[in-house]
């Protein structure tokens, strides 16, 4: 027997602190059992979120809510959440404080979150400017339906607060597209339904899905103060959206702008700025071409050619004329 | 015979470099331009083979624009008003017209001022005015990440991408008639020799042609 094993002695004060230990997690149930009804009965938890997760980190963790029936997930992936661009908030840094009591009292579970509380214009991030985006999706179609679907929706019912994550440079083209393309469909999950009729006109539909995020048309191109930010918030109506193919494949190609943008970006992040100025990968293929230009300049170029031939012509003709008159 | 010494040194280090860029650029630009045209560049080739010369090109421009200032040859980029639409159509009309028959040259090549108004004109609109549009909307493409995603309504990357176009389609219109023009001294190479050698010699005295 070596030093580091337990031996008998130390097995049973081990023991002895374990049944201690059990005690200490089962005083705050008895105590609740002896005060039953006068909630909030155990001491606050601490702030940290561990005590938070010791039960909503259980992904069966849900109830049926007395009125609508339906069942309330109260599951949060603990490593989404820790991924995500809140991982570092705790829970109740959002959540009412006085969800640190167990069983959480009405007064806790009858709160109402607002993102733009935290989230107010920042005058150092002027590319988050959430006074306009609250004012853009005041106009969207999410904020005015209708729909008994869409009665409720928050900013939360896209940006789920406990896992989003904020499209860095450098993460593939494709990955952002899905990403995004994910919070649309996870309610309008019918659009990608293959007998759907939604989108038949849209030559090439499956090329676009694949490549195109669902808000690149179902948003008005940015005008004036909201040319600071990428995409508008004012989700359109289908029958507003854009149905014109050139607004995007020739024209004024905005979406082919904000790709070069965007690669842009990534390239200046990846390779710093003198590289980027020689080994420039954000060019997209046909981002200059203009039909009208091109035709323009190239009818232009021939014909001069073919002007400063027949000058060339007219000239060497003119020499040789001299040149017989001269003896 | 006269000799007149035209053509400093730097200038036409300046000269036949930029001469090697804009061949450069044209082929590079066409080969990212008209990617896929089997007799072009490959687009892979092209890109930073363009953004070399851009950057080249960039800086002799500025290497012009400083000679310019700090020697005597910017004089020769000063327009004289007076008299500006008569010698216009003198010229015009030499090209047009005189050039087939024997007439004499209405311009006479001296110290003070070795370019005819036309050539003085289409110079200065090509270094003080397509150059810069050309520079800079090739640098907003190379760090478009600063631009704003939108300028008028209109996609910032576009307007850019356009002007870089037209002027480089105006550009090579330039470098056609200028390469052909120059043939245009008293014999075909006089003004490309000079060019060389910085020296401008005619047999004839200029007052006599």
């Amino acid at each position: 027997m070596n030093d580091t094993s337990p031996g008998p002695r130390r097995g049973r004060c081990l023991a002895a602190l374990m049944s201690l230990m059990c005690f200490a997690l089962a005083a705050p149930l008895i105590a609740l059992d002896a005060a039953a009804g006068s909630a909030p009965l155990s001491p606050p938890a601490h702030p940290d979120n561990r005590a938070c997760l010791r039960c909503h980190a259980m992904v069966t963790l849900a109830y049926r809510d007395g009125d609508t029936g339906k069942l309330v997930d109260l599951f949060i992936d603990p490593r989404g959440l820790a991924e995500s661009v809140h991982g570092q908030l705790t829970c109740v840094k959002c959540h009412a404080q006085d969800y640190r009591y167990y069983p959480h009292p009405p007064t806790a579970t009858s709160e109402q979150l607002a993102c733009v509380g935290c989230h107010t214009q920042d005058p150092a991030r002027s590319d988050y400017p959430f006074q306009a985006i609250a004012a853009q999706y005041a106009k969207s179609v999410h904020a005015n339906s209708d729909d008994p679907q869409a009665q409720g929706f928050g900013c939360y019912s896209c940006h789920d607060p406990h896992g989003f994550r904020v499209s860095t440079v450098g993460k593939p083209l494709a990955e952002i597209v899905q990403d995004d393309n994910r919070v649309c469909l996870s309610c309008h999950e019918q659009v990608r339904d293959p007998l759907s009729d939604l989108h038949r006109w849209l030559p090439n539909r499956e090329a676009h899905w694949m490549a195109v995020r669902c808000v690149e048309c179902h948003t008005p191109p940015a005008v004036g103060a909201d040319e600071t930010q990428r995409v508008s918030h004012r989700i359109l109506p289908a029958k507003e959206s854009n149905l014109t193919c050139v607004n995007c494949h020739s024209g004024n190609q905005r979406l082919l702008g904000r790709l070069y943008a965007y690669r842009s970006r990534e390239d200046l992040a990846r390779d710093g700025l003198f590289a980027k100025a020689v080994f420039n990968e954000a060019y997209v293929v046909g981002l200059s071409r203009s039909p009208l230009i091109d035709a323009l300049g190239l009818v232009v170029i021939g014909l001069t050619a073919l002007g400063l031939m027949a000058h060339g012509v007219g000239r060497y003709r003119a020499h040789q004329r001299s040149r017989e008159r001269q003896p | 015979m006269s000799a007149l010494y035209l053509y400093p040194r730097w200038l036409r280090l300046w000269h036949w470099l930029s001469a090697l860029l804009f061949l450069v650029l044209i082929v590079s630009g066409a080969s990212m331009h008209y990617a896929g045209t089997p007799w072009l560049l490959s687009f892979k080739q092209a890109v930073p083979i363009h953004n070399a010369a851009g950057i080249a090109l960039t800086l002799g421009w500025i290497g012009f624009v400083v000679g310019n200032l700090m020697t005597a040859n910017g004089r020769h980029y000063r327009v004289q008003w007076r008299g500006l639409a008569g010698r216009l159509s003198a010229q015009a009309r030499y090209y047009g017209y005189g050039i087939f028959h024997g007439a004499p040259h209405p311009f006479a090549v001296t110290a003070a001022m070795k370019f005819n108004v036309l050539q003085q004109l289409s110079y200065l609109g090509v270094m003080y005015l397509l150059m810069p549009l050309l520079i800079l909307s090739g640098w907003a493409f190379l760090f478009a990440a600063y631009l704003p995603e939108t300028l008028f309504g209109i996609g910032a990357v576009w307007i850019v991408a356009m002007t870089h176009l037209t002027v480089a389609y105006g550009l090579v219109l330039f470098l056609m008639v200028h390469v052909y023009i120059i043939t245009t001294g008293e014999t075909p190479l006089t003004n490309p020799r000079a060019m060389l050698t910085g020296w401008h010699r005619e047999t004839e005295a200029p007052a006599h042609r």
